[in-house]
């Protein structure tokens, strides 16, 4: 299942407005990286349906969201609960790395 | 040897860069009404100073203050020491392990004194003494309690309008005076390389276990004056609208979007109507659905002691910062605000016994932070960098009046660092030169004066403890000068100044393809080098690890070096810029001599010397300024409405605390007891 892209303002909406706990990969068309770690999420994203949302960032098309969390290089997993940031994943990371963050975050 | 003691209780009042030529200005104009009477109940000379010891650099004044000894004693001769690695670098120095000299304070404890050392920035931390009566707070820097190791976030200047469409975030951005705080190009905003951890660096964990620093003055854009008045902070744009899905938003509130922590930290705001629709308060929320805010913030006022969570390297604290409301639009079309860094609340690694931090937070309150931006930015400087003193004022002499009234310390030794921050920051200013030309120096003298009007209240609070028995010793380690001229580039202390010695042929920098400098010394063509306040460095062989001069050239190069200085002449005004020189051995007539202070000493000379550090004490500057230090002492023990013609010199103090309080000299001890000005024969 694809992962639904987020700008700036879809960003302040759904990680603040409705602080949703959900990740968000940060992930830019041409990297090789993304292009493993992307499908891993997509594949786990229906198994927590309804209770973890999942999303991506094109860093090309909003550079600024990625400037503003001042990251550096992608792809970077970010994890946010209740409008609060709760850590990041960065590069190549394994399905298990994720669902146990995720885990966390739920305080499952 | 027994000596009756002439009083039971002493306070010393240090205020980091107190000038006793400026304070007679307001003393005169009756604005330090406070001193005024001090000086009144007390002794002091009429021009109220104190000699200096040498080098006029913090650390090494403070040092000599606690010891009695010179900084060639006591071995703190400046801000850092040498790397006994390399020439070119420094390393941290604010280690009382460095001392090689005996602290007074020691001596009060193990006498039975119960003793606070309150931000003592020479050789105080760690505790030097066993004594349980010892308790000591920080003085690994000399900013604010906690500066150097609780700093979780940066300053910030907030501005929403209805025109900014997306949230944005800039960090660290020098911004040049007069322009707005609005990001126009987020890519040409930001520095590759934002140095988020300068305190740490100086200050902080890495300073404090030997890390080397090295830092090249090569030029006016290399100086500290121009690089302490830039005005760099993190700058966050939001849009300003109608707020939406709230939990608890009033009627008519707008919002907008705070960043904090390095941007992963989001704190969504309100602006707030009054009764008549104007809208005149910010309140801050943790998350849209919270009930009630984290703070309201109402014009012209600045809160501290605002605790949020915030997020430094992935881990997140508790930290306490301050906020205040620049500039709100009365029909919300626009909002400008600035939050303080963060302190992490529970930091309390520099506090001994660690049970003090926690009785002073629970009694007077929590650590606040110091603002740092300000420089060529008046209104900065006006709405936020000076208040933001006076409530850490406040907090330090509560926590100070506290620890006396309630905690019965009877001997405190204390420093604050207001004029001296303010002056590294503001004082070159006060005259309008021609690279601040673009500042006004009337407003900057202004602003001068608002500190000592500061540092006036500040010695007010203890006015009391003259009636309550106590001897009160108003004192500081060196002045800060308004300069005279733009200072060459010798004898700045914050690293290698490469400029005056390049151009004589003893230093030589590694070249680019265009035969410009970079910022590498040439050690196979590098005779000497000029490193710290006031050192020159032969580059020997056999001692140093690229040595190429011969050990007995050294003599005859030495007597090169310092005929090319004394005849160096200043470009812009054709005049002499060096004071003194001396080889190490003679340095001894100053108190500058041994294995930390180089191969030659010199100053700079007066009128071409910066705020203090590189010329003698003794130098002074426009707008009435000098490097000299400020002594008054009243109370127990000191003779009331007296003045001395006696220099007062800084190595004095610490024997004359010892006879006031009955006690032995310090060990290493090289001045003598103020005894003009005692109430008794002794």
């Amino acid at each position: 299942m694809s992962l639904q892209q987020l700008n700036s303002t879809r960003f302040e909406e759904i990680i603040y407005d409705n602080c949703e706990p959900c990740l968000v990969i940060f992930s830019k068309k041409e990297c090789h990286v993304c292009k493993e770690v992307v499908p891993m999420l997509e594949e786990l994203k229906p198994q927590y349906d309804g209770k973890f949302g999942f999303y991506y960032v094109d860093v090309e098309e909003d550079k600024e969201l990625f400037q503003r969390f001042s990251l550096k290089g992608v792809p970077q997993i970010l994890f946010f609960n209740n409008g609060e940031y709760q850590g990041k994943l960065a590069g190549k990371v394994e399905e298990e790395s994720v669902e146990e963050k995720i885990s966390e975050v739920l305080g499952v | 040897m027994k000596r009756s003691a002439l009083t039971q209780k002493l306070l010393v009042l240090g205020v980091d860069g107190m000038d006793p030529r400026i304070t007679r200005k307001f003393l005169a104009e009756g604005k330090m009404p406070n001193l005024q009477k001090f000086i009144e109940r007390g002794s002091a000379r009429e021009d109220l100073r104190l000699l200096g010891a040498i080098p006029t650099i913090t650390p090494p004044c403070w040092t000599t203050l606690a010891t009695g000894a010179y900084p060639g004693t006591h071995g703190i001769t400046c801000y850092w020491r040498q790397s006994p690695e390399s020439l070119d670098a420094v390393v941290y120095n604010m280690d009382s392990r460095n001392c090689t000299a005996e602290q007074i304070w020691n001596i009060t404890a193990e006498a039975g004194l119960k003793t606070l050392v309150w931000h003592w920035p020479g050789s105080s931390w760690p505790p030097t003494s066993h004594s349980e009566n010892l308790s000591v707070v920080d003085g690994t820097q000399p900013g604010s309690v906690n500066m150097g190791v609780a700093q979780l976030d940066w300053e910030k200047v907030i501005v929403a309008s209805p025109e900014i469409k997306e949230v944005r975030y800039a960090p660290r951005v020098d911004k040049p005076a007069g322009v707005g705080c609005i990001i126009t190009d987020l890519e040409d905003s930001l520095d590759a390389d934002v140095d988020d951890e300068m305190m740490e660096l100086w200050w902080g964990d890495t300073a404090r276990q030997g890390g080397e620093i090295r830092t090249f003055v090569m030029d006016d854009e290399d100086t500290e004056v121009v690089i302490g008045s830039k005005v760099a902070y993190d700058i966050v744009n939001s849009p300003l609208k109608d707020a939406t899905g709230w939990a608890n938003a009033p009627e008519g509130a707008k919002e907008f979007t705070i960043l904090t922590s390095g941007g992963v930290m989001r704190r969504p705001a309100l602006i707030l109507k009054n009764e008549a629709g104007e809208y005149d308060r910010v309140a801050i929320y943790k998350n849209k659905k919270a009930e009630a805010p984290i703070v309201t913030l109402e014009r012209d006022k600045m809160v501290s002691g605002i605790i949020d969570d915030v997020t430094k390297k992935e881990v997140t604290k508790p930290a306490c910062r301050s906020m205040k409301i620049l500039e709100l639009d009365p029909v919300g079309n626009k909002v400008r605000l600035w939050i303080s860094n963060a302190l992490d609340i529970a930091n309390d690694q520099l506090w001994h016994p660690k049970t003090l931090f926690s009785e002073i937070v629970e009694n007077v309150g929590v650590v606040p932070p110091v603002s740092l931006i300000g420089g060529e930015d008046a209104e900065l400087v006006g709405e936020i960098f000076e208040p933001s003193w006076v409530q850490y004022n406040q907090w330090q002499a509560d926590c100070m009046n506290y620890c006396i009234n309630k905690k019965g310390y009877e001997v405190v030794f204390s420093h604050l660092h207001n004029i001296d921050c303010a002056g590294h920051q503001l004082w070159h200013l006060g005259k309008t030169l021609s690279p601040w030309d673009h500042t006004d120096e009337v407003t900057y003298q202004g602003f001068i004066e608002k500190f000592y009007i500061q540092t006036d209240d500040y010695l007010g609070e203890f006015m009391h403890l003259l009636d309550e028995g106590w001897t009160v010793l108003v004192l500081s380690d060196h002045g800060l000068i308004v300069g005279e001229n733009v200072p060459p580039i010798i004898g700045e202390y914050g690293g290698l100044n490469t400029k005056v010695m390049e151009e004589l042929g003893y230093t030589v920098m590694k070249k680019d393809e265009n035969g410009n400098s970079i910022r590498e010394v040439d050690w196979e063509k590098t005779r000497a080098v000029q490193i710290r306040s006031n050192y020159i460095y032969i580059n020997l062989k056999g001692r140093d690890e690229h040595g190429i001069v011969d050990p007995k050239d050294k003599y005859d190069l030495e007597e090169q070096i310092i005929s090319d200085l004394y005849n160096y002449r200043d470009d812009r005004t054709g005049k002499r810029v060096i004071g003194i020189c001396l080889r190490n051995k003679d340095a001894v007539l100053i108190g500058a001599n041994g294995p930390e202070c180089g191969d030659i000493f010199f100053s700079v000379e007066e009128g071409y010397n910066r705020l203090h550090g590189d010329s003698i004490s003794t130098s002074e500057g426009y707008f009435e300024t000098s490097v000299s230090p400020i002594f008054v002492a009243a109370g127990n023990g000191i003779k009331p409405g007296f003045t001395t013609d006696r220099t007062i010199r800084q190595v004095d103090v610490a024997p004359s605390v010892s006879v006031l309080l009955g006690l032995r000299y310090p060990a290493q001890c090289e001045g003598a007891p103020i005894y003009q000005i005692f109430s008794e024969d002794v």
